[in-house]
């Protein structure tokens, strides 16, 4: 394939980007032991961007010849061209970038193919069973495995020749509790890029249903939260959270230029001086981050992009059409989805870099406040960086100590506010985010994390 | 071998080889034009052309999915689903529909879309930023879509149902808003479709997101207080359209979520409310002669002056609560039926839009609604996008900030107006609706 690509490239006249997708994927879910789906998809195709007159055309084929990929690189060609007549802005060029050749290979000693679906859909069935017979108070349970298992080929006219190999696996469990009436939810997840092995090498599946049930009856125990405005730990998983879904997204440049709240602030402080916030192509601190992605769809070489350094906002992250537009280096930020997807500028593992402080010192700190573990029950966040998300698991701090478990607790914020107020850093790092998918038009697959901190954020209290 | 029913007979020998007993194999090929508009200007121009399919393989009621776009890859497609159904747990409510004889429907293929060049398409977009631009000099299109699909649907099973059709879509919208100084206006959102290319008219959709944009302009603060509502079909769709398929989805109905899963014969909204889901609708976004389980399609009326006469069934879910099939499986030849509507409509009413504000004291008219609306409780509570005040049967000036706050169940059982003027949202047609007690507070 790369050859054949290569040999379609050097005959295309102007700048041609040729990506070559197959993507085999596998997904299995079991609600309350009846089977919802187990399915595999096969998709492979071929997407080609074409420049002409300063803008950008787009088709794909799923005809893997020499003549339909051609094909598809004339159709890309006119629609630019013709587009390029009625269009305002154009591309003046593209900035020169070190691009990927060779092999690039998500790293494991344990590929999803060496195990079969039976013992996948196996292992499915026998989650959801444990969880169900784990406490007379589950009524409800829905376990799911899914993987994405993709070949990707990237050549363009201005050097690329990467040949990429990727697996990203991810598992999940919910329990639902009740007792009077009353139901509580509790759940947890996994995913990596990655092996079958890497996806459980935190906690065994058993451990993941064990949490999610422990979770969900605690729950019924517990008392909601009063609302205030509270000191507060955030573990990585909320760490996560909070640096992709309310800063992330607002220095992702093409929101930038639709006027997002970090428009031009480069160079200002958005941030207590203990923040470094990055978002990074290879896994970082620990390994199997769901995000990895060593090149990115435009066949930039990915790295770390520091976006926030000591409080100070240092980088938006960019594709190369608008790493050309704010003159800047692209920071392979460019993602598509399926061959069939245009690149546009996704996140890939967002975090805040690890601090000096251990983690029981900065709970013994705290007189009174909250640890809050995990996003729960879902959360929104504006290009203004407001958020509001559910919290999966929240815990009273007294005098220095973990007390007793509050339930319904969200928390919500400007996000830059909040990272204002941090005040301690941990010295660990975990990655949160692994199962599902970032949305964007399109979906992706990234992760998130960092170490846990303290910050004073606005907690909600019961909400019905 | 290049028709697509073709295609799909051959996967299905093939799994039966393979060893599974009843089969069905769906397949769609789809070519697609997208012209997409962003901030008043082109975007990035599309065209794609895939052809799916997708195999279900059941063995002694047990059932495994698999789907590919790749033709050299269907033998290993065929053999997955067995494997798949060979591992699962079996369920008695796993079986496939029978033959049964119905008539194509006409009208959802125009043999000149085939003709339609991208060129076309982009020309279509630059008419609706012409129509802005000329307009007023404050509006903004700030996102918009002209796109073209032209595409074949096949269903093959093992109980000898075997169907194709083509088919071919125009798809426009447009998303208004008006720039004054510092004042940005409420965003407005326009939807329309058609089958035939001589009937494309982006015109109208396009005047109308702007002159709603612009009409929002000086919106000011309301006031609060507890009354009427008129809800425009954009915001009949957010609060009640979902509503409504939500609790008519016998997948709901069997997991135990519906709130009406007890209720069929029963009253469950205003005798002034008819709802229909036509799947051979002339002229429908989702109009077909079969659904996703090759189940030909027919008009059901789900709601009849305020009665709940039917749920949404696909083959597992009238199997499980022994009830009929209503030919609504939906889904693309990627991932097992589901269960959808084809095209669902809210009957007109008898008095027109004017006539239902003219009998209002004060009241609001909400454009657009975003906020919260959940489906179980039917609670909703959220900012009345585009908001007019309505005062002594006329509607006096644009505000903004308010809120609106109910119950959708009970508010579809107490409202009290549904207008003769409908438009089209999707695949959903849908009049003005007049709702009565609906709490209001000025933001």
């Amino acid at each position: 394939m790369l050859q054949l690509l290569q040999g379609i490239s050097a005959r295309a006249s102007g700048w041609v980007e040729l990506r070559y997708h197959v993507r085999r994927s596998k997904r299995i879910s079991v609600r309350n032991g009846r089977l919802e789906e187990s399915s595999t998809l096969r998709l492979a195709g071929v997407g080609v961007r074409a420049l002409v007159d300063g803008v950008f055309g787009f088709a794909s084929t799923t005809d893997l010849s020499e003549r339909g990929i051609s094909q598809a690189v004339s159709e890309a060609q006119g629609a630019a061209r013709t587009s390029a007549g009625a269009k305002r802005e154009k591309i003046a060029s593209l900035p020169k970038v070190a691009l990927a050749c060779g092999e690039y290979s998500v790293q494991t000693d344990d590929p999803l193919d060496d195990h079969s679906l039976t013992e996948k859909l196996a292992l499915v069935m026998r989650i959801d069973e444990r969880v169900r017979s784990a406490s007379k108070a589950i009524v409800s349970s829905s376990v799911a495995y899914s993987e994405l298992q993709d070949e990707k080929v990237i050549v363009t006219t201005d050097g690329a020749a990467a040949h990429i190999i990727d697996a990203k696996p991810d598992f999940r469990v919910l329990a639902v509790a009740q007792q009077d009436g009353d139901q509580a939810m509790g759940m947890d997840s996994a995913g990596v890029s990655g092996g079958y092995a890497d996806l459980f090498a935190e906690r065994a599946p058993e451990e993941m249903a064990d949490k999610a049930v422990r979770l969900a009856v605690d729950q019924l125990r517990a008392e909601y939260a009063a609302g205030e405005v509270a000191t507060v730990i955030l573990d990585p998983g909320l760490v996560g959270v909070l640096s992709h879904e309310a800063i992330g997204h607002t220095v992702e440049a093409d929101l930038v230029r639709g006027g997002a709240i970090t428009s031009g602030k480069i160079g200002t402080s958005v941030a207590s001086d203990l923040v470094t916030l990055c978002d990074s192509g290879p896994s970082t601190f620990i390994p199997y981050a769901a995000g990895e992605l060593l090149v990115d769809d435009e066949g930039v070489k990915t790295g770390r992009t520091v976006i926030i350094d000591h409080g100070i906002l240092r980088s938006y992250l960019h594709s190369r059409e608008s790493a050309a537009h704010f003159g800047v280096e692209p920071t392979g930020n460019a993602r598509a989805f399926e061959y069939s997807d245009e690149p546009i500028i996704r996140m890939r593992n967002t975090y805040i870099e690890p601090g000096t402080s251990s983690v029981e010192e900065i709970i013994a700190s705290v007189k009174r406040g909250y640890y809050l573990q995990g996003l729960g029950g879902g959360g929104q966040a504006d290009s203004n960086a407001e958020f509001m998300f559910g919290v999966r698991e929240a815990h009273e701090i007294v005098d220095g100590k973990i007390g007793k478990m509050v339930r319904g607790v969200t928390i919500s914020g400007n996000a830059f506010e909040v990272l204002k107020s941090v005040d301690a850093v941990g010295n660990d790092f975990a990655w949160g985010l692994g199962a599902g998918h970032c949305g964007k038009g399109q979906l992706a697959k990234v992760d998130a994390g960092g170490p846990h901190l303290r910050c004073i954020v606005t907690i909600g209290g019961r909400q019905e | 071998m290049n028709k697509l029913i073709d295609l799909c007979a051959d996967a299905l020998d093939r799994t039966k080889q393979k060893g599974a007993g009843e089969v069905e194999v769906y397949g769609e090929s789809m070519r697609t034009i997208t012209v997409a508009i962003e901030k008043n200007d082109l975007q990035v121009s599309r065209a794609q052309k895939e052809t799916m399919i997708g195999v279900r393989a059941f063995s002694e009621k047990r059932v495994g999915f698999a789907s590919t776009n790749d033709p050299t890859a269907i033998d290993e497609m065929c053999a997955d689903a067995v494997i798949l159904a060979k591992a699962s747990p079996t369920d008695e409510n796993n079986v496939l529909p029978c033959r049964e004889v119905s008539d194509y429907v006409s009208g959802i293929y125009d043999p000149a879309a085939q003709d339609f060049r991208i060129e076309d398409a982009i020309e279509q977009a630059v008419r609706m930023l012409d129509i802005a631009r000329s307009m007023d000099k404050r509006l903004i299109l700030g996102n918009g879509e002209f796109s073209v699909h032209i595409g074949t649907r096949a269903l093959v099973n093992s109980n000898g149902i075997s169907s194709e059709e083509s088919e071919s879509l125009f798809v426009y919208y447009a998303l208004a808003t008006a720039r004054d100084g510092d004042e940005v206006s409420n965003m407005d959102y326009q939807f329309d479709a058609t089958r035939r290319a001589e009937a494309i008219d982006v015109e109208p959709i396009t005047r109308r997101a702007c002159e709603n944009a612009l009409g929002s302009l000086g919106a000011k603060k309301g006031i609060s207080f507890n009354g009427q509502v008129i809800l425009s079909p954009n915001a009949a769709q957010s609060l009640f359209a979902s509503l409504i398929l939500f609790q008519a989805n016998a997948k709901n109905v069997l997991r135990g979520m519906s709130r009406w899963k007890d209720a069929l014969g029963s009253t469950v909204a205003s005798d002034l409310i008819t709802v229909v889901d036509d799947g051979r609708l002339p002229n429908g976004v989702g109009t077909a002669s079969f659904d996703r389980e090759g189940v030909p399609h027919k008009r059901l009326e789900l709601i009849t002056s305020g009665r709940l006469m039917s749920f949404m069934h696909n083959t597992y879910t009238a199997m499980a609560l022994g009830m009929e099939n209503t030919g609504h499986a939906a889904g693309s030849a990627r991932s097992v039926p589901g269960i959808g509507p084809s095209n669902f409509e809210i009957l007109p009413g008898e008095r027109s839009k004017g006539e239902l504000i003219a009998e209002i004291d004060q009241g609001v008219l909400v454009t657009r609604f975003s906020g919260r609306a959940d489906p179980v409780s039917g609670d909703f509570s959220g900012v009345a996008k585009g908001g007019y005040l309505i005062e002594n049967g006329r509607i006096s000036r644009p505000i903004r900030g308010t809120l609106i706050a109910g119950n959708a169940f009970e508010a579809l059982k107490s409202l009290s107006g549904v207008s003769s003027e409908r438009e089209r949202v999707f695949s959903l047609t849908l009049p003005y609706l007049r709702l009565e007690g609906i709490s209001i507070t000025a933001g």
